[in-house]
Parts: C-alpha cells; structure tokens; sequence
C-alpha cells in the first residue's frame, strides 16, 4: 500500500473538517449525518475522488458520532440512531453525571468505529456473500428482535407493548412505497387528509416532536426551573473518569460494535436498528437488567458502540456489491458517480488505491471524532447550565428548522413535529410509554415490507422457522430477549 | 495602480454593457430557481442529470438553481403550488407511467402540467438473468413462456422498471397468445431488492441497469452473484451515441447485441418494442409561457456550445436536446405507444 499516493494534507484536512461539520450537524436535532453528506456532495466533484470521499466519510463519521450530545445533555436524540443513547445518557445528566455520559459515549463511538474499520478493512467481501443469505424471512426475523426490545423498555409490559403497536400502526399511514417493494396503495389514511398524508409522518420531525417538544411542553407545565448551575452538573471539578468504568464492560462494547456492524453489512435492515439491536443484547446479557433506562452507563456504551459500529459495516455492500447498507451510503454513491466510477462486486480490486484511502479516511474521522469531542466535552456539558427559558426557544427554533428542512421544505413535516408534541405530552399523561412507541414506529414499515414479501415469495408461515439454521438462531435470540423481560417484569412485581 | 472613481465607474458600465445579453434573456426568470427531481436520491441518475444542466442553466442565464432530491409525489405537489417559475422540475418517463399504471396520486402530466424541453436519455434500462440461468437470451425467455414455462421477473412496479415487463409480456401475447400469463412480475423495491429475489432464487429475471450491473456479469460463473444481460432496452439510435467503450468489459457494440434489432422484443409483429428512459423538465401549468422560452433558448445555446455533451457522455448519458414544443410532442407520441402496451395486456 502507497499512502503517500492519497494521503496529502488536503486529505487530512478534509477528514478532519468533515468530521467536525459531521458532529455539528449530528448534534443539533433535526440535522444528520444523511443531510450533512448531502449537503457536501456536490462540493466533492472539484475535489476528486479520493479527497472527496474524506471529506464525505468524515461527515458520516461525525454525523453519527454528533447524536449523542443532544441525546445525552438534552434527551433528544440528534439522530435516530442514538434514540437508545437517551434512554441512559440523559437520566445521567438529569443526576448531574452529563460529562461522564459524554465521556462513556465518545469512548464506546470511537471503539465501535475502530471496530467496524477493523472489519470492513479484513473481511468485506466475505462479509458482503454472508450477506447476501439474508432473505426477506431473515430480515424480518431481525426486525422482529429488534422490535422485541419493547418489552425490555416497557415499565409496564402491556401499556409498553400497546404503545410499540401503536407506533407501528402510526408508522404504516401513508402509500405502501413501491420503492420498498409495496404496491403504491395508500392505507390507514383519514378521509380528507390525503394530501397531506399520502407519505405518511416522517421519523425525524416525529421523533424531535416526542422527545424535545414534548419535554417542552412538561417543563411548561410544571414551571420552568433555571437550569443547573456548573456544581450541579460537576462541569470543571474534574469529576473523576477513568478507563476502569468499562471494567467488566468490553465485551459489551465489542458486542455492540459487532452488531452494529453486522446491521450494516445488511441492505435495508436500517441504521436505527443498530443501536436499538446493541441496546436490546446489553440488557439481556446484564447482571443489572433493572437498572437500564435509569442511567445505566453500560447503555450507553451499548447505543454508542453500536451505531458507530454501523458506519464501517455499511460500507461492505457499497464496496463489495454496490448496494448501500443505509441511508447515508446511499448517497456515497453519488460521490462515486460524479466522478464516473462504478460501484460493484469487482471495486476492490479494481480501485485499490481508492479503498486505502477510504480505509485510511474512516480511521482518520474516528480519531478526529475522539480527539475533538473528548476535548470539547466540557464545553457541551455546558449547554445544560444554560437557563431553560433561553435554552428552550432556541431548541424550539432548532427543532422547527430541522423539520423543515428534512425533506427539503415541506410544511407539513413542521405541523408533524408539533402534533407530535402535543401527542407525547398527552402519552405521559395516559401511561402510554415514548421508548417503545418510537420504536414501533422506526421499524414498522420494515416490519410490514419483509413479512409481507415472505409470505408473497413462500406463501407459508412456516418459512420463518424452517428457512435457514439463521432463522433459527434468530428466534433463540428473540425468546431469550422476551423471555429476559418478562422474567425482570415478574421479579419487579 | 490607483484606480480613480472614474475609472471605476467606466469598468462598472463597460460589466454592465457586456452583462446585458444574459440579463436580458434572463429578465423574465426568477433570481432563484428550486429544481425539483422526481426521486429522493441523491446518488442516481436523475439527481446527476438535474445537477448537469442546473450548472449549465446557472452559469448562461445568471442565475441561482438549487437541485431538490423531493420525490415524485413532493416534487409534482411543489410544482403545483407554485406559479411563479421559482419551482421547476425534472424528472424521466415515471411523470407519465405512473399514471398509465394508475399510480395513486399521479396525474397525465401533459394535461395537468406544461411539460418542458428534453435534456438527456439514460441507455442503461436492462433485464438480466443469472449467471447459470437456463435462458441465453430474450428469444429463450419468450419461447419458455410460450412453451407453458413459467418465467419470474423482478421489477418496482408503476414506472421503468415495469414497462420493459409489460412489454415480455406484450410481446409473448402478440407471438403466443395467452403465453402472456407465463410471464409473472416479482414485485421488488430496490434494485437491491431485485439482485437479493434473484440471489434467493425468487426470480429468474430482474430489471437492472448496465451503471449498477455490470460488474456482476463479469464475476465467474460459479459465483452465485454472477448474471448476464439478456436484454437493454434503449433504442439502437440511442445507444449509437453512447462511448465506444461502454461502461466495463460492455462495450457499445455488446450493448447493441442486447437491443433491438439484434434482441428482438416485438411491439405488434413488425416492429421492436424498445424505451429510452429520458430526462426531460416540467413547468406549473400556469408559469409564464415567457419564462420557458427563456429556458429553451438559454438551452439551445447551451446544447450549441457543446460542453454540456461532453460530461453528459462521462456520466454515460446520451444527449438528447429538444426544446419543449417538439419534446411534448415526441414524450405524448411515446406516452401513446406505451399506454397501447399496458392497455392490451390488461386484457
């Protein structure tokens, strides 16, 4: 391998700055990884190939990586791959723990990034045929272990669970998208409303609306308090952080690297459910289930590790079939089009020099991503010292123009966002549970699309249990992830 | 060298002065232009075609265009709303297929909309088969569907990926008829999706394209995603204009061994069927008639110059200029022959 043939201080410089724009957009809700790739596309045709993807693969880096700070400081999810980061990260800052839930979150990215870069660099093509044995009966049976993580988020197993199907129900409102797979049939839609609801609720303004207008509008309820001060929140007292916190935690941090990169390597699984896979398997393997959803550091290392773990596993079936692992990947494509380089089984070989300097990029963002948000740590922690009755139209605002701009201005994604608002404050006053109903909702159309095209190509339920021995391990841990569940619910009780 | 106020004055008209042919083919356009596109990727075709004559469209008339990724459905309604010119759209056959195959939502764009001038064809539409099929060719899909076979083909239904099905199909009923019914559609979403059902052995041929194709019919043949072209849609004329090289180990003379006339798909009996998947802009029915002459001319001048070719051809376009008047024409005579198709295979 030539370094010096890609490596330049353009390069570097690239990376670097990308991974930089990455985090701002991860960090401020609404925004994502997607969007800042999207954004920069067009910049890389001047840039040439290589320099390109630096800079693009250093805004996926960041973009993923940016999530948890909203997740963690404000209990909104920056993206929707670290929606599992909020369910640990932020009762640690409510308890004043936001800088050493900052730290833990950033240590297990970076983990995850080098993981998932170790993987994609010695395995990819292998992995990409290992893919390919994943059918629609395999999929679904991945989502549906994902979906099994609503009884573990459930502090009531029924409501918990009715809130999941609700979110799926949500979720299937619109076309049935025949880019999906679906036959262009709308369903689920009010009479009268189908102008505006023809592509059903978009994630990102339905999930900034549960999870940041909704806290808005409970803190507006129950008074505004100021927010906390430095003492409170230990920002500058050197709050002791070691290595030693992730004793007894490395294989849950290799184990949700590990699965956030195998999610990737799937087309079509979606980045979400990494970190929601990671999350589920740390709880289920933990001697502490109980303490999950309560500021439990190891679910945040979880969340973390996992959806990082996802960028360098998305990466092998771009390069090794063409075919994009997520959404952002999806748009690499483009980069490669522009500069009329075809993306396929045969990329590797053919583009040696390329697939270094992708390696080479990958590695540069992760240790870029550490050393910027390690360091600026206790600048962010600031953010919750900031008085809520500044801090909160400004969110507002933030939330507002994210909605907005998701799907390149359309209205109706800003009125989704406050009804989900209002939706999430009225949940809190009928039990309903956010955690599972959101989850329902990211992974309901998944759900929906791989069932049915099971049943459309095999025409039988038995599919599901006699496809494949993966079939069968999935079902294992599915039972083991309800039977954990309903084991901690009893033990409650 | 000082500059005086006059000599700053002198070098502001002489800019003015030779600013004035762009301002004034400009002035009935609006200083800042959406480009909406029909998909929501900002990695396929349409956004790179959009992208290439939205530079081109900035650069002759002065002013901002910005490409939307919105979708079909969010890129017609925004069309819709807005009048004012500040909103155009491009986007390939999809406009008016979708509403053939009765696409909810989708509308005859040549009545409900002013459909505007063609820019560029994609040549790449193809239908492949595996590696290791039974089937070497079109002839051999055809006749295993007239010989009672039944013949699998992956595609996203509504659009150009199925109007190449509907005419197997098409063809198969004008050569067998009833064979028609052999040939059945698995319905895909992705072109993922499609390579996956072929992998999984859920169909024996699916819609591809030579960009994201091709390296897999260079793979071995024991490999299991190994496939071969069987069929690429474009007409002979279309693909005469594509590189020498092709994309890959495809060079333009394999290509035209997949396309008509040599791979025969017939249309009635006398004639191939064959699709050229073209990208070409709409206007709200209401903008000013002014504002789209403008865009004509600029696109005229544009297309003379010659530049715009030259990247059409890297990014494997085929150029494919026609100013509104005479692409409305050419897109409705298209719209005509395919809703035959689709209508004579509905029964």
């Amino acid at each position: 391998m030539d370094i010096l043939s890609f490596i330049s201080p353009l390069f570097v410089l690239l990376t670097v700055g990308g991974t930089l724009v990455g985090i701002i957009f991860g960090a401020i809700p609404g925004m994502t990884a997607t969007m800042a790739v999207a954004v920069c596309l067009p910049v890389t045709y001047s840039l040439g190939l290589d320099n390109g993807l630096a800079l693009l693969l250093g805004l996926y880096v960041g973009g993923i990586s940016g999530g948890l700070v909203p997740a963690i400081l404000l209990g909104i999810p920056g993206t929707p791959s670290s929606i599992t980061t909020t369910l640990d990260g932020y009762p640690m800052a409510k308890a004043g723990h936001g800088e050493k839930a900052l730290r833990i979150g950033i240590f297990a990215s970076l983990v995850g990034g080098l993981v998932s870069l170790l993987i994609l660099d010695l395995f990819a093509p292998t992995l990409a045929d290992f893919a390919i044995k994943f059918s629609y009966v395999e999929k679904f049976l991945i989502i549906l272990f994902a979906l099994s993580v609503m009884a573990a988020l459930s502090s009531d197993l029924l409501l918990g669970i009715f809130s999941g199907f609700l979110g799926i129900f949500i979720s299937l409102i619109g076309t049935y998208d025949v880019t999906k797979g679906g036959n262009g049939e709308w369903r689920l839609i009010p009479p009268g409303t189908e102008y505006w609801l023809e592509q059903g609720f978009s994630l990102l303004p339905v999930l900034i609306g549960l999870f940041g207008l909704a806290a808005i509008l409970d803190e507006a309820e129950t008074g505004m308090k100021a927010g906390m001060s430095q003492k409170d929140v230990k920002i500058g007292q050197h709050e002791k952080f070691s290595l030693s916190i992730f004793k007894g935690q490395w294989i849950n941090l290799i184990r949700s690297s590990c699965i956030g990169t195998f999610v990737g390597i799937l087309p079509g699984v979606g980045g979400s459910a990494a970190s929601i896979l990671s999350y589920s398997n740390a709880k289920t393997f933990s001697k502490n289930p109980e303490k999950f959803g309560k500021g439990e550091p190891a679910g945040v290392m979880a969340s973390e590790a996992g959806n990082n773990g996802l960028t360098g596993g998305a990466l092998v079936p771009l390069l090794s079939l063409g075919i994009p692992g997520d959404s952002t990947t999806a748009l690499l494509i483009g980069a490669f089009t522009l500069q009329g380089v075809q993306v396929g089984p045969l990329f590797i070989g053919n583009n040696p020099v390329t697939w270094d300097a992708m390696i080479f990029a990958m590695l540069i963002a992760n240790l870029a991503m550490f050393v910027m948000m390690y360091y600026a740590i206790r600048y962010f922690a600031m953010v919750v010292t900031i008085p809520k009755y500044i801090l909160f139209p400004v969110i507002l605002m933030m939330c507002v123009i994210g909605a907005y701009t998701i799907n390149y201005g359309i209205m109706f994604d800003v009125w989704t966002l406050l009804i989900f608002g209002i939706f999430g404050w009225v949940m809190t006053k009928i039990r309903l549970e956010v955690a599972p109903f959101i989850i329902g909702f990211i992974l309901g159309p998944s759900a929906e699309v791989y069932f049915v095209k099971t049943l459309e190509s095999f025409g039988d339920l038995t599919i599901f249990f006699t496809k494949s021995w993966i079939a069968v391990f999935l079902w294992v841990l599915i039972a083991l992830s309800v039977g954990g569940s309903a084991y901690l619910q009893t033990k409650k009780k | 060298m000082t500059f005086t106020r006059r000599t700053l004055l002198a070098a502001a008209s002489a800019t003015a002065i030779l600013a004035q042919p762009f301002a004034a083919s400009a002035a009935d356009l609006p200083k800042n232009i959406r480009m909406v596109i029909g998909s929501t990727s900002t990695g396929g075709d349409t956004y790179q075609a959009a992208s290439i004559v939205a530079d081109a469209l900035s650069d002759k008339l002065g002013v901002n265009i910005k490409v939307d990724a919105v979708g079909a459905v969010n890129g017609l309604k925004a069309l819709e709303r807005d009048k004012r010119g500040t909103t155009i759209m491009l986007f390939h056959d999809f406009a008016y297929l979708a509403e053939l195959y009765g696409g909810k939502g989708f509308v005859n764009p040549f009545e409900e909309y002013t459909v505007g001038a063609t820019i560029a064809n994609n040549p790449g539409n193809a239908y492949l088969v595996g590696a290791n099929s039974p089937y070497q060719s079109m002839e051999d899909i055809l006749t295993a569907a007239a010989n009672g076979e039944r013949v699998r083909v992956a595609i996203q239904p509504g659009g150009v990926s199925e109007i190449g099905f509907s005419a197997m199909k098409n063809a198969a009923k004008v050569r067998a008829p009833g064979s028609e019914e052999n040939i059945v559609p698995v319905n895909t979403g992705s072109q993922s999706d499609k390579n996956q059902a072929m992998w999984d052995g859920l169909a024996d041929v699916i819609n591809g394209s030579i960009q994201a194709n091709e390296q897999f019919t260079q793979l071995d043949g024991d490999d299991q995603k190994a496939m071969r072209f069987v069929w690429i849609t474009a007409s002979p004329e279309t693909l005469a204009e594509a590189p020498e090289a092709g994309m890959g180990k495809l060079t333009r003379d394999d290509m035209l061994d997949y396309a008509s006339p040599k791979t025969s798909v017939t249309l009635d009996g006398t004639q191939d069927f064959t699709f050229d998947k073209e990208f070409f802009l709409i206007f709200n029915k209401d903008m000013d008639p002014a504002m789209i002459d403008t865009i004509d001319q600029a696109l005229a001048e544009i297309y003379e110059e010659g530049e715009i070719q030259k990247k059409e051809t890297a990014a494997f376009f085929t150029p494919n200029f026609r100013p509104s008047a005479e692409a409305r024409e050419h897109l409705e005579k298209k719209r005509e022959i395919y809703k035959k198709v689709i209508s004579d295979i509905s029964g």
